[in-house]
């Protein structure tokens, strides 16, 4: 087996970050774009464990178990938020959630 | 890692530095507890517990602020006290109490659970004291996750009304995209930081004091500059920031109106503490950090001003009027570069800013019927007849915040302009008179609605204003405190003009 080396693990972590943001840019569905948040956040993570294990450093280890934590409490809310949204307006596409235009 | 050496990591855990955050989190589960125990028709007692509780917390701040406090670090380098983070401290318990009590009035009007409300107010407000404090990248993400994760809940609390889920839904969207940026750009810091192969490299990349040694060795490295931009963007969103203010107008008008003024002042004065402590960082990489910041302010304040010209709703006038604010504090970040003085011109603006802002928006929780989403500029016509106190408390606030001579709002932009000049950004400056002309128009027009404008609609079809009901007396004297100290502040700017002095 051949060990990826650190460049590969970086450009895989920005080849999802970008994924992700474009995703959320582009995708019309609340539900893809709470996907693609979240393939940002592993992105990040990716990175993180990557760069500590190449720098010999811990804190990134230590790092991912927060931004676990902070990804499910984010999904935990914003889950709660889109069934309530969906409960009253019968629909989670973002181009029909416009009620608020001045 | 053995026994001892936990041992000794654990003798820098000094409990007693961060004394109100803790006292803040225990009265936020006391409320909840009491919720359980009490009875039900006792419930009503609870936010005026909360309340009592903050504004008991507050003076030993004021107090700890001059006796006793510890200045340096704490918690191995996750937390940095200082001075500043004292004031900031006072800021946002400040912040908290005039928000719990818009609360008070808001939440009469909409029929939802009120514990919770103080419950989640006080934890955010808990965090927000933290990561003004933090010194270290994971004690500043959590806390400012902690932060938005509240704020996503508050946004969305009235949750029979589709305008405030669909703003929670908005800002949780746009405000998980810009954590998720910051922590790409926090990633990458810590792997270039990190990297053996460099000169100066660390092993405590997430330090921040770590970290600025590590630029001052490379300050021109392309993944660091990457990471500082992506850092940066995601401060941007949270200070609402051009081209980062998308979300602004919608979540200001959908989210409840003490919300709005949460967003507003302490959610907008802890992103400003987070870019002075990073502008602090970064400063090494100086040629990177004045250009971005400097456009960011000049666009922020133009696209603020121009927004806000156009806009009916009072909600979405304060928040887009509230980004050429972000504007103009942006102009002190960039002074503050060069010029010590813009760091103490900045928290003199938050203040002034902070006192007017709830001023109008406890006119606002006043004014607002069942439908908080809707509140137009014609709902105010003819109030200086109906009610003559909502009336001055507004314009009051309203001149603070266009910077009227001789009121709080025109001494902190006074200070800022001050700065800015001494730091030679005549080009900003030039923006900035622009962006305040154009505020003082925008302002007055509302000011004119309450004044001259006559309560009776000229056509059948204009929507008249809800009924308003009589001013509370806790309210009503919060209100006259804060149009008093606004007058107060633009004549004697007293302990907190000492802080403009350069140190």
């Amino acid at each position: 087996m051949i060990a990826a080396t650190l460049n590969e693990y970086v450009i895989l972590s920005v080849v999802l970050f970008a994924i992700g943001f474009f995703g959320v840019l582009l995708r019309r569905n609340t539900l893809v774009i709470f996907m693609c948040l979240e393939l940002m956040l592993i992105a990040s993570t990716l990175a993180l464990v990557a760069f500590s294990r190449f720098n010999r450093t811990q804190d990134g280890n230590t790092f991912v178990f927060f931004i676990l934590t902070v990804a499910a409490a984010e999904v935990a809310v914003g889950l709660a938020l889109i069934v309530a949204l969906f409960r009253s307006r019968r629909t989670v596409q973002v181009d029909e959630l416009n009620a608020l235009k001045h | 890692m053995d026994l001892s050496s936990l041992q000794a990591l654990a003798a820098n855990n000094d409990w007693t530095a961060i004394f109100p955050e803790l006292l803040l989190g225990c009265l936020a589960l006391v409320l909840l507890g009491l919720e359980i125990v009490l009875p039900r028709d006792l419930h009503r007692h609870l936010p005026v517990v909360a309340l009592l509780g903050v504004l008991a917390i507050l003076p030993s701040q004021i107090i700890s602020f001059t006796v006793g406090f510890v200045e340096g670090e704490s918690f191995n380098g996750l937390l940095y006290h200082s001075r500043e983070g004292q004031l900031m401290r006072v800021f946002f318990l400040l912040s908290a109490l005039l928000t719990g009590v818009l609360g008070t009035v808001s939440l009469a009007k909409q029929k939802v659970a009120h514990t919770e409300f103080y419950h989640i107010l006080l934890v955010v407000t808990a965090a927000m004291m933290l990561l003004v404090q933090s010194n270290h990248f994971v004690m500043l993400f959590v806390a400012l996750e902690t932060v938005t994760i509240g704020l996503y809940v508050l946004v969305g609390y009235f949750r029979t009304s589709p305008y405030s889920l669909e703003a929670g839904l908005k800002y949780l969207i746009l405000g998980a995209l810009s954590s998720a940026i910051l922590l790409f750009g926090i990633a990458l810091l810590y792997g270039v930081a990190g990297n053996p192969a460099l000169p100066g490299h660390t092993g405590a990349a997430m330090n921040f004091d770590a970290l600025r040694n590590f630029l001052a060795h490379n300050p021109h490295h392309f993944l660091a500059s990457v990471g500082i931009v992506l850092v940066l963007a995601g401060v941007a969103f949270k200070i609402a920031a051009f081209p980062f203010q998308i979300w602004v107008p919608d979540v200001y008008q959908g989210a409840p109106t003490p919300v709005t003024a949460f967003l507003a002042v302490a959610s907008k004065g802890a992103g400003f503490l987070v870019l002075l402590i990073l502008a602090r960082t970064f400063a090494p990489c100086a040629w990177l950090l004045a250009p971005v910041l400097t456009l960011m302010a000049g666009a922020t304040i133009l696209f603020g001003s121009l927004a806000a010209l156009t806009q009916h709703n009072v909600k979405r006038l304060m928040g887009l009027s509230g980004v050429t604010h972000a504007g103009f504090l942006l102009l002190g970040v960039v002074a503050a570069g060069t010029q010590a003085m813009a760091v103490g011109a900045i928290y003199f603006y938050l203040f002034a800013y902070l006192l007017a802002s709830f001023a109008v928006f406890g006119v606002m929780a006043q004014v607002a019927g069942a439908n908080d989403a809707d509140q137009e500029l014609s709902h105010y016509a003819g109030l200086a007849k109906d009610r003559p106190f909502l009336a001055l408390v507004l314009a009051i606030g309203l001149g603070s915040l266009a910077g009227i001579p001789p009121l709080a709002g025109f001494m902190g932009k006074l200070f800022i302009f001050i700065a800015a000049f001494k730091a030679g950004l005549y080009g900003l400056l030039a923006v900035a008179v622009v962006g305040v002309v154009i505020s003082i128009y925008y302002y007055f027009s509302w000011i004119r609605a309450a004044f001259f404008a006559s309560g009776i609609p000229p056509e059948g079809d204009t929507p008249a204003r809800p009924a308003l009901p009589p001013v509370g007396f806790m309210a009503g004297l919060v209100l006259g405190l804060l149009a008093f100290a606004t007058v107060l502040l633009g004549f004697y700017q007293g302990v907190l003009g000492q802080w403009l002095a350069p140190r």
